[in-house]
């Protein structure tokens, strides 16, 4: 029913079995270390890290951080990790919503919701996610208008190239103005555990919300007047072949984010539907028996017991994902992959940039992994605690 | 090996230093009675191995056309498969007497002692294809245009360096599959598209209608595809000369079909053309002067053809590339090309 806790591992002991496995395995690694680097010294290359300050020469379809051909392999590197990043926070937050939404649908009342619910699941687990990401990529760049035709409402512009609308450009004096919200921030934290101090001892105390509008409101707005606006608005404007200023969000990357939702929300659909179905059926109806109202059954019962059977496999599911982002090649997004294929066909250095791009991917996923463990550990039923 | 390799290398550099090479790489070819020649391993169009292993393609007719030269018989050809960098190496050390292989002539390579350039087969070069729409005439109107080209590529790179140099913007869009690539081109993504110009012609045949779209004239990066050889003067005039028949074939309009006919009644052919294919004729001076078959002028254009013969067969209107020779930087002089056939007399 509940997963019980793992045991306690057993303490590490001494065996020879051990230390001959672990012998070998290191031997192994040592051996084809050395066997590639002979290899290349025959080939008259030399391992080294020292090119990625080079000027890489090649432009990037779009960056988080200010890049030009001009600068170096490490600087195009980055953007393309930034963009890996990018899209992979968007993909999960999308893929996740996705996935709550047909979870909940494929246990709900309603017959229709299921059979909806059952049938998507069934389509998007069954095709390959790079089919589904250039049938959408076609779609969308042939559907959607050109970008003179562009669809606007107001400032913000769509065609078959990007989403464009307005940004604040930042003026000189724009820091007082963020210092000014930084200080609400401290008052409001400062205030908010004053007044849990004063109920915990019993006393009353005042509705937090007037205070919070003020300071992180009203303080900003001040001085910003004060300071007479320094901020201006970026509009996207027609100019030559393309829209300028404002801000873009690339139609490849929005197609590739609902891919990665569309495709991911179908898997984690299943997890979420797995979680609740694993609670069984009495729990619901004992619920029920001593008054709960269905949405209360739902809420103190059964949530709270089906996110720890769930939490585990999101892991699986969000490691997957951020892998995943790599088939953003196929439709231009700069993103890790991209990059860094790139700098391979210009610099042949094969083997050093296959060992970035995976350290990175590792980091990232390690990142990841790590958090969701903690949350796991935080919900998993604690033994021998009331 | 890195020992043989080296001490291969100096003895090529000393044996390259005085200005007249014996013929050591001719009459090596003489000797043995095949001329080795490499070519890529796969490049469709260019080199691929038939259903029996053997390489067709526009590159691998022109090992072919070394040999009917050199050794009077086309099928005397050796043509073998090997890697790009890996067919300079085998040059350089000897284990090659030709490479057809679409290697670009640059100056670094040349002043390498391993290797001679010899004829420039095919023109290629970077170019931009746009919708006709645009109303774009040059790629100097491409102020902050959107460009397609294929992820990885040295496409980009040429792109980055062209707009740095004429402080031009432009936003890229480096797309690595193809259909999606093109697909984002003919639907507007992008405003222009860069390749190959040879990649261009085929690609615009993929448009719902080609002529919707339109190349320019700018060719941004010099490509010029050359033989190459083991340095040896007297096997470097016989293929460079080979060649100009090819291109002199097509200025008189000789093919493979119709040659025996031209030898048949030369008296009535210009006298440039006798010259080449008499046995008195200037053809036949140069063959005694470079030990070649006395009828190599016309053993190259029976059992090969001539340049444009060779073309359509394996990228033109014969093949499954449909370019349109006449287009392209391989058209003749004449045609506005860059094709000029020396004058043999």
């Amino acid at each position: 029913m509940i997963p019980p806790s793992p045991p306690p591992p057993a303490s590490w002991k001494f065996s020879v079995r051990d230390a001959l496995i672990a012998a070998g395995a290191v031997t192994l690694a040592g051996l084809a270390v050395w066997n590639v680097l002979q290899n290349m010294q025959g080939a008259g290359l030399a391992p080294g890290f020292a090119f990625l300050w080079q000027g890489a020469g090649f432009d990037v379809s779009e960056t988080l951080v200010p890049y030009s051909p001009a600068d170096p392999y490490a600087r195009a590197i980055l953007a393309g990790t930034l963009n890996t990043l990018f899209l992979a926070a968007v993909s999960l937050v999308l893929a996740t919503v996705v996935g709550l939404i047909v979870g909940l649908m494929s246990v709900g009342p309603s017959p229709i919701a299921r059979a909806v619910a059952g049938a998507y699941v069934e389509i998007f687990r069954n095709l390959p996610k790079l089919l589904v990401l250039l049938v959408l990529f076609v779609a969308a760049v042939t559907g959607l208008p050109h970008v003179r035709q562009a669809l606007s409402l107001g400032p913000v512009h769509l065609s078959n190239r990007s989403l464009l609308f307005p940004v604040p450009v930042l003026e000189p004096g724009h820091a007082l103005v963020l210092a000014a919200f930084g200080a609400g921030c401290g008052a409001c934290w400062l205030l908010a555990r004053h007044f849990a101090r004063r109920r915990e001892a019993g006393q009353a105390a005042p509705p937090l919300w007037p205070f919070v509008l003020l300071a992180l409101g009203g303080l900003p707005l001040a001085v910003a007047l004060g300071l007479g606006l320094p901020f201006a608005w970026s509009v996207p404007q027609l100019a030559g072949f393309d829209y300028e200023g404002g801000a873009r969000v690339s139609l490849q990357f929005m197609v590739i984010a609902v891919t990665l939702a569309l495709y991911h929300g179908a898997q984690i659909g299943e997890v979420v539907r797995g979680g609740i179905s694993a609670i069984p059926r009495g729990q619901t109806e004992a619920a029920h028996a001593i008054g709960l109202t269905p949405r209360q059954a739902t809420r103190y019962i059964v949530v709270p017991q089906a996110v720890r059977i769930i939490v585990p496999s999101m892991n699986n599911q969000y490691v997957n994902l951020i892998k995943n982002t790599s088939i953003a090649i196929a439709v231009g997004y700069s993103d890790l992959m991209s990059v860094s294929g790139t700098v391979i066909n210009q610099t042949f250095r094969p083997l050093e940039m296959m060992l970035l791009t995976m350290a990175v991917y590792l980091a990232i996923c390690l990142c990841v992994t790590t958090q969701l463990n903690r949350i796991n550990d935080r919900l998993r039923l604690k033994e021998g605690r009331a | 090996m890195k020992f043989l390799f080296a001490s291969l290398l100096l003895t090529t550099a000393s044996l390259a230093a005085p200005a007249v090479q014996a013929g050591a790489a001719l009459d090596d070819i003489k000797s043995g009675d095949a001329l080795v020649c490499l070519v890529s391993p796969n490049a469709p169009g260019f080199s691929v191995p038939d259903s029996q292993g053997v390489f067709q393609g526009f590159n691998a007719d022109f090992c072919r056309m070394a040999a009917a030269a050199v050794l009077g018989d086309a099928a005397k050809a050796d043509i073998r498969g090997v890697g790009f960098s890996d067919s300079m190496k085998t040059l350089v050390a000897r284990g090659g007497h030709l490479a057809s292989r679409s290697i670009t002539a640059t100056g670094t390579r040349d002043a390498d002692a391993g290797m001679a350039f010899i004829a420039t087969t095919f023109f290629d070069g970077q170019g931009f294809m746009v919708p006709a729409a645009l109303g774009v005439s040059a790629a100097a109107d491409l102020q902050g245009a959107t460009v397609c080209a294929e992820d990885g590529s040295t496409t980009l790179l040429t792109l980055a360096d062209w707009f740095a140099d004429r402080g031009m913007s432009y936003r890229v869009e480096n797309i690595a599959d193809k259909t999606a690539r093109l697909e984002a081109f003919f639907s507007g993504k992008c405003d222009v598209y860069a390749s190959d110009v040879t990649a261009l012609n085929s690609d615009r045949m993929l448009a719902a209608n080609p002529d919707d779209y339109v190349i320019l004239p700018d060719v941004i990066s010099a490509e010029p595809l050359t033989l190459v050889s083991q340095p040896d003067q007297e096997l470097e005039s016989a293929v460079f000369w080979a060649f100009q028949v090819m291109l002199n074939a097509d200025k008189f309009g000789i093919t493979s079909g119709t040659i025996d006919d031209v030898i048949a009644d030369l008296d009535s052919q210009p006298q440039e053309v006798a010259r080449l294919f008499a046995a008195d004729g200037a053809g036949a001076d140069m063959a005694a002067k470079l030990g070649l078959p006395a009828d190599w002028a016309y053993q190259v254009v029976k059992q090969v053809g001539s340049y444009s013969e060779v073309f359509d067969r394996h990228l033109g209107m014969n093949s499954p590339f449909k370019l349109d020779r006449t287009k392209t930087l391989n058209a003749s002089v004449e045609e506005g090309g860059l094709m000029y056939p020396y004058p043999i007399r």
